[in-house]
């Protein structure tokens, strides 16, 4: 369904020094600065597919889907979607898709919802019935009732975000692309959009792309995620996939009356751990230690804690996927 | 062709929603217009008092005051902010809203443009056209008003209004290119005043400057129109200029194309 490849978007960014000197000098001799916002990133979607698109602030989450949309023209490489070349035949092409960008809205600020619809309606040529049909449906996925004879202006975010989600999936379109649609948004309605997200993809076999810094959407709807970071792809495969690859932390927790009891044990020192793979952090009579489970063996780490103290309370978690991705971000993939 | 205006209408619609919004900047355009005319006036009428002739290059006076008003009629109904609004939506990324839906970008402008129109101009156009029949009466003693010379007028003016909004929409994606555009529009403008007789009639120009000024796009703006209605053109020469009127539209359009093309790939919209 979706063939991406070799993909690769650089920016020319005017770089301008301070002051009014600097901008007098960037009017005669302007300098410019290459940025490399998307390196050479492949990947493909099956249809029926959700993949989920992850990354630090700034890794090419939004240029990669402004490129799949036909928003912007790739510097190099190639992306294809249900058989079309997004940047021509635009027209042809973004009847097909659905897109929604959680920062900003693409309905008419002015306009009551309900006439956006009608707008969208005539704009995408859906037949009356179906578009009836259609709405009916929307309505009681993304319960928009409450608010479809308001302007869009005064709306709230949340119901701006089901609002603009409603009007992407009006057409019914094959492949839908959304950018942070959770963004913003409370819990209720997070499950809301998720629930809404999963039930269009089940009946309808829409094919989605969604990028998020919320990792419970991803943990919900995707089976597959595909991580960036400086524009380049680290990670492509299932969350428990991650999981295995790079969860190999674990986080032991204790409670003793011992004293200084980090520096007593001294792990680093005695399991010759750097501090990629340790981390110790007493807290008051606590201690939580988080450690590289590939290295030290859990059951080590634990016997050895266990004789050279006395501890009241001991546990030892796996870590979970907000954690991995913490590490991924913090210092980058091997 | 029904299809495609119902598909546009929503964007007549929120045109006229923005002239509600921006009222307060429409009514100082207006303003600033209505003292230009005003200055223009003044000028006018002490050229012609110094002067001998009662008639300088097929003017008379009366005809002179009837000229700037019909100038200032003119102007307004076809002025155009195309190159600025393109010019905000690609700084902004808003207009990545047009670029998602399967609708042509210049068309949607266009129409919201027109919706614009719709709500301001036609309340203005109907008092300032009776203004000028008045005042031609008044002047030389006879109704001189004409329904089939305005029906001919309203035809110029559509067209030099396509004219303008694609010669914009042009100026647009080139200044988005080069990246000045305030101060490239200032000079348009000042620029588009001159060639296009809104300062002095072309007439008033030396003979070979005037033709080349008259076949110039920018005579198609306001020049064409208000002689149509001043019935200075007559017979063949009156289609001559609305088909070279025509002409600037279509050529205009096919650039607007061709550059739409040419600077969508280099948009870097920005934002998110
Ligand atoms: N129009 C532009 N001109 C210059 N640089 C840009 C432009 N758009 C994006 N960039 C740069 O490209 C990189 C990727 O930006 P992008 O918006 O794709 O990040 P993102 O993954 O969506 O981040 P976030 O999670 O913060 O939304 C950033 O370093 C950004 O500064
Ligand atoms: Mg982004």
């Amino acid at each position: 369904m979706i063939h991406v490849e070799n993909l690769r978007k650089e920016f020319k960014k005017t770089v301008k020094d301070p002051g009014l000197k600097g901008s007098l000098k960037s009017l005669f001799k302007p300098k410019s600065e290459k940025v490399v916002a998307v390196d050479n990133i492949s990947f493909k979607v099956a249809e029926g597919e959700i993949l989920g698109f992850i990354g630090p602030n700034g890794a090419g989450k939004s240029t990669v889907i402004k490129m799949l949309t036909g928003i912007l023209t790739p510097t190099s490489g190639s992306c294809t979607i249900n058989g079309k070349n997004p940047t021509q035949n635009r027209k042809s092409y973004v009847k097909e898709i659905g897109v929604v960008f959680g920062q900003r809205t693409q309905l008419w600020w002015d306009l009551p919802l309900r006439e956006t619809y009608g707008v969208l309606k005539e704009i995408y040529e859906v037949p009356e019935d179906s578009y009836k049909k259609r709405m009916a449906f929307l309505n009681e996925v993304l319960e928009l009732d409450d608010f479809i004879s308001s302007p869009v202006r005064t709306l709230s975010l949340g119901q701006r975000m089901r609002a603009d989600i409603a009007a992407s999936l009006l057409h019914s379109p094959k492949v839908l692309f959304l950018d942070e649609p959770t963004i913003g948004l409370d819990v209720v309605v997070k499950d809301n959009i998720r629930k809404a997200i999963e039930h269009i993809n089940e009946q309808e076999k829409t094919t989605v792309i969604l990028t998020t810094h919320d990792l419970a959407d991803i943990e919900q709807l995707s089976k597959r995620m595909v991580m960036i970071d400086k524009g380049t792809k680290v990670f492509d495969g299932s969350i428990a996939g991650l999981k295995s690859k790079y969860g190999q932390i674990r986080e032991l927790y204790f409670e003793t009356d011992v004293k200084n009891a980090a520096e007593v044990l001294g792990y680093a020192e005695h399991f010759s751990l750097s501090s990629d793979d340790l981390s110790v952090e007493p807290e008051g009579n606590s201690v939580k230690v988080r450690f590289n489970s590939s290295i030290v063996p859990v059951s080590d780490m634990l016997s050895y804690t266990l004789n050279k103290i006395n501890v009241s309370d001991i546990n030892v978690k796996g870590a979970d996927i907000e954690e991995i991705i913490r590490r991924l971000y913090e210092q980058g993939v091997d | 062709m029904k299809r495609k205006l119902k598909i546009y209408t929503p964007f007549v619609n929120a045109g006229i929603q923005e002239v509600a919004t921006y009222r307060v900047n429409w009514i100082f355009f207006m303003l600033g217009n209505a003292i230009a005319c005003l200055v223009s006036y003044f000028i006018w009428a002490a050229v012609y008092s110094s002067g001998t002739k009662e008639s300088m290059n097929g003017f008379t006076m009366p005809q002179m005051i009837v000229y700037i008003v019909l100038m200032f009629l003119t102007n307004t109904i076809i002025a155009s902010d195309g190159a600025y609004v393109v010019g905000e939506e690609i700084r902004e990324g808003s207009i990545i809203m047009r670029l998602i839906k399967p609708v042509s970008y210049n068309a949607t402008f266009l129409f919201q443009e027109l919706g614009n129109k719709l709500s301001t101009e036609i309340a203005i156009a109907v008092p300032m056209i009776i203004t000028v029949e008045v005042i031609r009466t008044v002047l030389s003693g006879v109704l001189q008003f004409n329904a089939f010379n305005l029906l001919l007028y309203i035809l110029s003016c559509a067209l030099a209004y396509l004219v303008n909004f694609y010669f914009n929409i042009c100026f647009g994606f080139i200044a988005f290119v080069i990246k000045y555009l305030w101060g490239a529009n200032m000079m348009k403008n000042v620029v588009i005043g001159f060639l296009s007789g809104t300062v002095i009639p072309l007439s008033f120009l030396p003979d070979a400057l005037e033709k080349v000024f008259l076949f110039l796009p920018f005579a198609s703006l306001n020049y064409t129109p208000v002689m149509i209605y001043m019935e200075k053109y007559s017979g063949a020469q009156l289609w001559y200029y609305i088909g070279l009127q025509a002409f600037w539209m279509l050529f205009f359009f096919g650039l607007s194309k061709l550059l739409w093309k040419a600077s969508v790939k280099r948009l870097s919209v920005q934002g998110g």
